[in-house]
């Protein structure tokens, strides 16, 4: 910053802008944000690959009704965001990043599902919580509670303690996985990437 | 945040006294952007990828508003620093003048 002569005192204001950011949540979450120490980065054996077929599932929705994988085959690419759990840190930032940045998803033709192990009651709480500051998320969040995890176990991201890895799966319009990207549980995916991905598939 | 910006810049007494910059705590240059897009922020934005400027300030929650007098010997002092935004753009301002001794 250049100061001139005249002046003698000069201020600055920085305020901490919340985009998408991990470890520093949105006032929106106050005080309900469980703490969670750093955890061992991945911890589970993939069972799907980059040109496989995407395994179908039927999941409830948060907003009521069931979401099918294959309801979207040959009308809509899918992006699946499994997070690990409610209520923890780096979660409660990356799915606000994709809620402000649907535009990426519309220019793909792409839709968004979320996925936890949690329950609906728990998953509806900390949506509506998410959202306080910024009206509702655009996306279907999912269910994967019972049978506990099961999706998350047959793409292989269902860690030894139950919950999934930060994972992101994109799936194109025929149901064949485009990319994937199991994530170090303890970091938010940057978004350029998976915009990068979007950005290869067809419309 | 961008209203505070404008009538700081409409403020004559406080052209080249004040300044306004924003922190993007764990963001990249890509998200910032974005967002600088987006909601048409009209002042600088900085990214922190790696968290470090964010770990330096005691790893705050979001929004974070910290008010830094900067004196001629080269010093500073930080004469606000707490979380949360604020309703009222005017009233802000002069509570950062006030507080800041401009």
């Amino acid at each position: 910053m250049t100061r001139k002569n005249h002046i003698w005192i000069v201020g600055v204001l920085v305020i901490f802008v919340w985009i998408a950011a991990a470890h520093s949540q949105s006032p929106d979450f106050k005080k309900n944000i469980y703490p969670v120490e750093q955890l061992k980065p991945t911890d589970s054996v993939l069972k799907v690959k980059v040109g496989g077929l995407a395994p179908d599932f039927t999941l409830p929705a948060v907003r009521g009704g069931k979401v099918t994988l294959s309801q979207f085959r040959g009308k809509k690419n899918v992006v699946i965001s499994f997070v690990p759990a409610a209520w923890t840190p780096v979660c409660s930032d990356q799915w606000p990043g994709y809620n402000i940045t649907k535009e990426y998803f519309d220019q793909s033709n792409a839709i968004l599902l979320g996925i936890t192990v949690d329950n609906i009651p728990t998953l509806y709480a900390w949506t509506n919580q998410m959202c306080m500051g910024s009206g509702t998320l655009w996306f279907p969040v999912l269910s994967d509670f019972y049978p506990h995890g099961a999706v998350a176990s047959k793409y292989g991201v269902l860690r030894s303690d139950g919950v999934s890895e930060r994972s992101l799966f994109v799936i194109d319009k025929k149901g064949i996985i485009r990319y994937i990207d199991v994530h170090d549980i303890n970091t938010r995916p940057k978004l350029e990437v998976l915009v990068g991905e979007l950005q290869k598939l067809e419309k | 945040m961008n209203e505070l910006y404008r009538i700081m810049q409409a403020r004559k007494d406080l052209k080249n006294k004040i300044k306004l910059i924003g922190i993007g705590s764990g963001n990249s240059d890509f998200e910032v952007n974005f967002f600088r897009k987006k909601y048409e922020v009209p002042f600088p934005l900085f990214s922190d990828e790696d968290y470090s400027i964010h770990k330096a300030v005691g790893e705050v929650r979001t929004p974070y508003f910290i008010g830094v007098r900067l004196k001629k010997d080269g010093s500073s002092e930080v004469f606000y620093s707490k979380l949360g935004g604020f309703k009222n753009a005017d009233k802000f301002l002069e509570l950062m003048v006030k507080l800041s001794g401009l």
